[in-house]
């Protein structure tokens, strides 16, 4: 995925804290599991899915080194049942992504999303191995998504529709029924949401190079420029999305984690999707991509 | 049933002010509007049924086991009737039970089927979509059937929840991505030195 589910600033101490711990404990999930190349994929979304996966309580910190922090160290969750199952889906994802990129361009633009898949093939083999299901649903999600990208789907809620429908089987390992349900609801949107972030970021890129994008077609955008009007309309939709999410998190107690999904659902998701739409939320990568072009 | 001061997570020590409040701020989150036509609703109904039962119970005790005292215990219980009951053409009544049941894709192929494109069918069309999370749809298929009948009440009705007429958001302040203020000094950036919380490819 792409890094855009973070929760706010804000947040007290004692939560930033929090989250840190268990960004750090997928990462060091990842690494335990898959070698440290794994760790390479890590990001803000697949902590959130970590968290939503997690049990109600904490479990056990411990205090180590890593190669980020070499000298003062962090603390990281121990591993557990929830960051081992996100490491798993993470790693799945992020491969099958990486050969999406590999189809979608030619050798030498495909040439780091080859990269990438050969670093991730050892991981992902395992990965498949743990959870079949997961990554049958992921080939086929990610599978259709190409496919509506190839006919140039004009419909955003159909191509948003199968990415939301990868994320949502996230939750079908989940046993609990109410859980499960409430899971795959908030996945669903969460997906949904990502995917037109995403495609909203990409607007002026993909107007640039002619690659295909379900919110440019879907208001008929000249130059992957927003009208007035436009702008509202995919901002409304985007907010269902996240009421969606937030209906659905109201409906279970995720324990020590609330306040971090609280604040991320009702605060976090709103301020991204604004920089988004500003145009003001990659400003870094944007300038780094517009280098590698001129190049 | 649950301890209701848990319930409505206030100590026994509260006072009727403080309990009323909690009570309020309850109601407003799982209020039949705040979850209308949503594939989750039959769960908050429980919760509001609990709600109501514990602040009902709280009410009780505190006037000494008689009537209710200071409270509108069960104002918000009524609202939960999301009745597909009613309509036109016996295939759409079809498709509203079908969906009364959560069975999308059977209103689906049954709407698919169905020449008659009204106002109705727009509006069910609209209910479908919703359910599945097609929102940008859904939203379309009911503005077509609000404008095919502007006066049917149950069309306006899912219009304007949509248009962020009952969205809950914790304290009352404005839900939406356009309301919120200045974005990039308040985003967790805190541990983008791990890998700069992008994934590398992407």
């Amino acid at each position: 995925m792409f890094g855009y589910v973070r929760p706010p600033l804000d947040l007290p101490e004692e939560e930033r804290k929090r989250f840190g711990r268990a960004y750090c404990g997928l990462c060091h999930a990842l690494g335990e599991r898959y070698g440290t190349a794994a760790r390479f994929i890590l990001n803000y979304d697949f902590t959130f899915l970590a968290i939503l996966l997690s049990e109600r309580e904490e479990g056990p910190v411990h205090h180590g080194r890593c190669a980020a922090h070499p000298v003062h160290g962090r603390d990281r969750l121990e591993s557990t049942e929830a960051l081992a199952l996100a490491a798993d889906e993470s790693v799945i994802l992020a491969y099958w992504q990486a050969r999406d990129g590999v189809e979608d361009h030619d050798w030498l633009h495909g040439l780091k999303y080859r990269g990438a898949s050969a670093v991730l093939e050892r991981a992902y083999r395992k990965a498949a191995a743990l959870r079949p299901d997961f990554d049958e649903g992921a080939r086929l999600q990610l599978k259709l998504l190409a496919e509506l990208e190839r006919e140039g789907c004009s419909s955003m809620d159909r191509a948003a529709d199968a990415f939301a429908g990868l994320l949502q089987r996230a939750a079908q390992a989940v046993d609990e029924p109410v859980r499960r349900r409430v899971l795959e609801q908030l996945l669903y949107h969460l997906g949904r949401w990502v995917y037109l972030v995403d495609a909203a970021d990409d607007l002026k890129k993909d107007a640039a190079s002619g690659n295909y994008n379900p919110v440019a077609l879907r208001y008929g955008l000249a130059e992957g420029v927003w009208t007035e009007e436009s702008c509202r309309s995919f901002a409304a939709t985007l907010d269902h999305s996240i009421h969606m999410m937030a209906t659905a998190f109201e409906l279970w107690d995720f324990g020590v984690w609330t306040p971090i999904l609280q604040t991320t659902l009702y605060a976090g998701l709103f301020r991204v999707g604004k920089a988004v739409l500003d145009g003001t939320f990659r400003s870094r990568e944007n300038k780094r991509e517009t280098q590698e072009r001129s190049t | 049933m649950n301890d209701p001061y848990q319930v409505l997570g206030v100590p026994e020590s509260a006072t009727d002010e403080e309990v009323k409040r909690a009570y309020r701020e309850l109601a407003r989150k799982y209020h039949p509007d705040n979850y209308h036509d949503n594939p989750l609703a039959d769960l908050a109904q429980e919760k509001m049924k609990e709600i109501n039962a514990a602040y009902e119970e709280i009410n009780k005790r505190r006037s000494g086991g008689g009537g209710r005292a200071g409270g509108p215990g069960s104002s918000y219980a009524g609202g939960w009737q999301q009745s597909y009951g009613s309509g036109g053409s016996s295939v759409l009544q079809q498709v509203r039970a079908a969906i009364q049941v959560g069975d999308l894709a059977r209103a689906e192929a049954l709407l698919n089927n169905t020449q008659d494109h009204g106002a109705e069918w727009n509006f069910l069309k609209g209910a479908v979509c919703y359910r599945r999370g097609w929102m940008d749809e859904a939203l379309r298929y009911y503005q077509t059937a609000c404008q095919m009948e502007p006066n049917n009440p149950e069309y306006r009705r899912a219009l304007n929840l949509m248009q962020g007429g009952a969205a809950y958001r914790p304290g009352g302040e404005p839900f939406g991505t356009l309301c919120t203020g200045n974005p990039c000094l308040t985003l967790c950036c805190a541990y983008t030195l791990c890998n700069g919380g992008y994934c590398c490819f992407i």
